[in-house]
């Protein structure tokens, strides 16, 4: 047998609900992990070793029959820290939450709980999930774990480089402009933006309302499909949250269209990154299936779309950091005072930097040329999708135009950063769900290759990308290319 | 004021609506308990928290919005309506902007003199409302600090804009009143200004007579958050003439908000234009558009109850004077006890008239209401009966009513304990009469001289040597029978 | 149409963060080299779209009027940075210093 660390959910599961190993050594397998490696990554800022232990001990006490019924018992889960919970702090990766303990949890905490998962700690991330390097955490950068002098990539870094660097089987990120799908792919895993609604978003502190969507981040697909069924479904707490609609069901055509957007393979792509997509795409066509070049045509603009809404939404949503009712307060002086004393201390540069745009794209006299015109924009892109799968049934891209950068290579030029999302922001504007798989190693960092399905195409997606990582070499991990 | 100048009044009434709980929350929305005891994730507006609607508050604020003749859009939407206060959690308010619940209707107003006129209603729109600030120290402006009690933040609101209608500070005061009276019989609000369930903020611009700009070009002054009908016109009264008298010095006047100080009846500045806010207002991404279905507005429309129009109506072709109808129309519990009253008594117009001259002075002497009054609709009717079988006279029943508003006993039960009965013996009546008549021979001659008056002094005088219990016509009857027989000598 | 400093301090204002003189300058230029680069989408034609304010075109859920538990004040309040009988204390209001409703 394997190492404990070494196994997907899936196969601790299976493992678990056998009864062939217990809940607690699967959690001290992946705590002695941490122990050995976070202090080199910095993917945790909270590790609940004592409440992971307890809990362990208490699946433990199910009898294999209950196990068998909970598709996660035994599994140890990692949150992004700006997923709520009860029981450990939640930061967001910012100082104004201060010592905030949520009087409540997730949703997704709660369905994960009763699926029988085994939270181990919450991750790290940008402040308020902005930023794709987890540089701009509050308290420490995360390192990538194919080498320690690049970033893993962001928002979601911490989710990403525990799961790579095998410090759990199974975490969740959150993705607003590809904030799971550009760190899965910088780190050589699997993410998943599902559709927008079809994970509550209940718990999940918001950095960008219309765009935010929780999903998962693992070695597999089989556990992205593990975890995704857990996690998904309507929740009365979340008013965006899909009601009552079930799976589409996807061609049954063993061959399928798969859409090549020409916006995508331009010339800003990195020699290495093509070399691996190229070769993906030759074991697609191994498979039978048919390549189509295509066109979003106003994918040049989803950027500048983006970079509106996102931060209008959120100049919004962090309002409520006000040194009232919880989080951080600057002393002194009058209310006006401690409120601007309070932001200005408790957030970082990139957070008011995207605040200050936000609040002037909604101020008066701009709203129509700024956010207006963008969800309109918005449209557009919708459009070019809609348009673009009445002829093919999925579409893959590059998820990122690069592979992880150097630490600091890209913080001082924020549209050079912004352009780094360029591929994956337009799935969050059109709502449509988005995956990154490892495709490969260019230079011995790993390439992630997007897939991009219609909305509500969420499980199919998740099958249609197994059947290429099925034929596709398996994934090593850091250690072994190291060693 | 000068009459170079027309007022231009517009209203802006938000109404708590009573709902169990809050607007986006499951926290109940009652007033008066401990700080902070009635909070949640969402209205203490936590990280992560989403808002979802009361469907209880769509269907109070639909119905509203009915019988104040607006048209509900099929479609609507939430905004964010953004200003940073302490007593605004999220530090956005969940309000709705540009495409409200309602709009398009009208309350109708009937000043003293003239005809009835329609006051429109731009628009209703369903909003959350704030906490509660408890200043530490005497007021505001010296306060050390404030204390911030959430209880309130989250509760259902519509708020009610009027057109620029309004020509005066009585027709404002008509049209509030007007207007809780509808609400009233709704049954969708407290309507309590004093608690702040109902709250009022009026625009009071002055249009020079000539002047043919938009309304929305005059400089307008905006009173905030008078807490009584009354105040409101003593506000825009006070705002009038402030305002009329910077247009004769030539003054220019100063788009400001207001407030009302009620111990000295003037409005003072609270906030200049400098500081005008800009609240950026955006859609709620949180909360997808809100879509009514006609059926469903229209089963709303028919379960409406009647309204005071149609009460009014129904009260003057039953007899009832206009001006009393008017005081029993504003009122709902008056009209209910009116109409458990008149259910069982047949003389619409005698119950009128004991429940508007008695009853509610006792009901008010005693801080009662309709609603918890001693004596209730049967308590009164019971009265009545007795005075119908001649059991006892009006004056005694008066004596009658105040005993059974303090002891809370029937009215049967005080007749026998004081031992009242009516004299209705005629032969007893009659000697007194005659005794009276000795000693007021003067008082003969000015009757019979035409002076009427004269006769109800000594009805008076007889009514006093019996305590009150002679039945009153008969004594009436028997002083002219006696005074034509005995003494009408002249003739 | 770059933002002045003047701007700048205008919707730090509203957005309640303090600028010392020492930011203010970068973020000027940050935000003036976002806004020059968001402002191409001046060049598109879009007359007539709709815009996508929710990208799932659904309508809002109705919740049934039953009272659920609040939290308790005890915890209601935890989290406070300044609690005083079972509510949040806020440092004095200066007149016209915040704009309230």
């Amino acid at each position: 047998m394997s190492e404990l660390w070494a196994m997907d959910a899936y196969a601790l599961h299976e493992q678990f609900a056998s009864g062939a190993i217990s809940a607690e050594a699967i959690v001290k397998a992946h705590l002695d992990r941490i122990q050995a490696w976070d202090s080199t990554i910095g993917a945790f800022l909270f590790v609940d070793a004592e409440g992971a232990l307890r809990r362990a001990r208490e699946e433990d006490a199910w009898t294999l029959d209950e196990r068998r019924r909970r598709p996660l018992s035994g599994v140890p889960v990692a949150l992004k820290d700006n997923i709520v919970t009860r029981h450990m702090p939640t930061t967001a990766g910012s100082k104004i939450l201060g010592a905030f303990l949520s009087p409540y949890d997730a949703t997704v905490v709660d369905k994960l709980m009763d699926a029988g998962a085994i939270l181990i700690g919450k991750t790290n991330l940008d402040e308020f999930a902005m930023g794709s390097s987890t540089e701009h955490s509050a308290f420490h950068p995360t390192r990538n774990p194919w080498d320690a002098t690049r970033v893993p990539g962001g928002s979601s870094g911490g989710s990403a480089a525990a799961v790579a660097a095998r410090m759990v089987p199974v975490a969740l990120g959150s993705d607003t402009g590809g904030s799971i799908r550009q760190p899965a792919s910088y780190c050589g895993v699997v993410g998943m933006k599902p559709t927008y609604g079809r994970v509550s978003r209940y718990g999940l502190i918001a950095f960008a309302s219309s765009l935010d969507q929780i999903g998962p981040m693992t070695r597999s697909l089989r556990d992205s499909r593990l975890v995704y069924g857990v996690i998904h479904g309507s929740d009365p707490h979340d008013s965006t949250s899909l009601t009552n609609v079930a799976e589409p069901i996807p061609s049954q055509e063993q061959r399928w269209r798969i859409g090549l957007p020409r916006e995508f393979f331009g010339d800003g792509m990195d020699d290495g990154v093509r070399r691996v997509i190229d070769q993906a795409l030759e074991s697609l066509q191994g498979l039978g299936h048919e390549l189509v070049e295509i066109s979003l045509p106003h994918t040049d603009y989803a950027i500048a779309a983006y970079y509106l809404i996102a931060p209008a939404e959120a100049s919004s949503n962090l309002s409520r950091y006000d040194g009232v009712r919880y989080g951080m307060r600057a002393s002194g002086g009058d209310l006006l005072n401690m409120y601007e004393t309070t932001r200005d201390e408790g957030f970082g540069d990139e957070v008011k930097r995207r605040v200050l745009l936000g609040t002037h794209a909604l101020s008066a006299g701009y709203y129509d040329a700024y956010y207006l015109t963008a969800q309109k924009v918005r449209t557009r892109i919708r459009e070019d999708f809609d348009q673009a799968f009445q002829t093919v049934d999925y579409i893959v891209t590059p998820t990122t135009p690069d592979t992880a950068f150097v630490l600091g290579a890209r913080s001082d030029d924020p549209i050079k950063m912004y352009l780094g999302d360029i591929f994956t922001v337009t799935a969050n504007l059109a709502g449509i769900p988005g995956l990154s798989m490892p495709a490969g190693l260019a230079a011995g960092l790993p390439v992630g290759l997007q897939w991009l399905a219609p909305p509500l195409f969420d499980a199919a997606l998740l099958d249609a990308a197994e059947t290429l990582e099925r034929v596709l070499q398996p994934m090593p991990w850091p250690e072994e290319v190291k060693a | 004021m000068s009459r170079d100048y027309e007022v231009i009044v517009g209203l802006e009434v938000h109404v708590e609506l009573k709902t169990a709980t809050k607007l986006f929350c499951g926290c109940e929305a009652a007033f008066g308990a401990d700080p902070n005891s009635h909070t949640c994730p969402v209205c203490l507006g936590m990280p992560g928290v989403l808002p979802v609607l009361n469907r209880e508050a769509i269907h109070l604020a639909v119905r509203s919005a009915l019988a104040l003749n607006c048209e509900v859009r099929p479609f609507s939407k939430f905004d964010r309506k953004q200003y940073f206060y302490p007593d605004l959690p999220k530090a956005y308010q969940i309000s709705q902007f540009d495409e409200p619940l309602a709009e398009y209707g009208w309350v109708t107003i009937r000043p003293a003199s003239g005809e009835g006129r329609r006051i429109g209603i731009r628009r209703i729109h369903v909003e959350e409302d704030a906490g509660k600030l408890n200043h530490l120290g005497q007021r505001l402006g010296d306060a050390t600090g404030s204390l911030v009690d959430l209880n309130r933040a989250g509760v259902p609101l519509i708020e009610i804009v009027s057109e620029p209608d309004l020509r005066s500070a009585e027709e404002a005061r008509l049209y509030l009143t007007e207007l809780r009276a509808i609400l009233s019989y709704l049954d969708v609000s407290d309507l309590r200004m004093e608690e702040g369930s109902m709250r009022c903020d009026a625009n009071v611009s002055l249009r020079p007579v000539g002047y043919e700009g938009a309304l929305e070009d005059l400089s307008r002054v905006e009173i905030k958050n008078v807490n009584s009908i009354r105040n409101v016109q003593r506000g825009i009264e006070y705002e009038v003439e402030r305002q009329a008298e910077m247009l004769l010095r030539g003054e220019r006047i100063v788009k400001e908000t207001r407030g009302f100080d009620d111990a000295t009846g003037r409005t003072y500045s609270q906030r200049s234009k400098e500081e005008a806010n800009d609240y950026r207002y955006f859609p709620e991404p949180d909360l997808p558009p809100l879509v009514l279905s006609a059926e469903w507005i229209e089963s709303v429309r028919q379960a409406l109850p009647a309204l005071p129009d149609a009460i009014r109506e129904a009260l003057v072709s039953r007899g009832i004077p206009p001006k009393d109808a008017e005081v029993l129309v504003l009122d709902r519990e008056a009209y209910q006890y009116w109409l458990q009253a008149t259910e069982r008594f047949e003389d619409d117009r005698l119950v009128t008239n004991w429940m508007l001259s008695d009853v509610a002075r006792l009901i008010n002497a005693r801080g009662e209401s309709y609603a918890k009054a001693a004596v209730g609709p049967d308590g009164l009717v019971e009265l009545l009966e007795l005075i119908g079988s001649g059991k006892i006279s009006g004056r005694m029943a008066k004596e009658v009513l105040e005993a059974m508003f303090e002891t809370g006993k029937r009215a049967e039960e005080v007749v026998k304990e004081k031992g009242m009965s009516q004299i209705t013996d005629e032969g007893a009546i009659r000697s007194i009469v005659e005794e009276v008549l000795k000693q007021h021979p003067a008082v003969i001659q000015d009757y019979l001289s035409g002076k009427e008056k004269a006769l109800a002094f000594l009805v008076g005088q007889v009514m006093k040597q019996t305590r009150g219990q002679a039945k009153p016509d008969l004594v009436n009857q028997l002083l002219k029978d006696v005074i034509h027989h005995d003494y009408n000598t002249a003739q | 149409m770059d933002l002045s400093d003047a701007d700048i301090l205008h919707v730090a204002r509203l957005a309640r963060l303090h600028l010392t003189p020492d930011e203010l300058g970068p973020v000027r230029a940050d935000l003036n080299r976002v806004l020059a680069y968001v402002s191409q989408l001046q060049k598109l034609d879009l007359e007539g779209v709709r815009p996508t304010m929710h990208v799932v075109e659904t309508h809002a859920p109705l919740r049934e009027d039953r009272p659920e538990p609040s939290l308790g004040i005890a915890e209601a309040t935890k989290n406070g940075p300044v609690v005083e009988n079972g509510m949040f204390l806020v440092p004095r209001i200066m007149e016209g210093g915040a704009s309230g409703e």
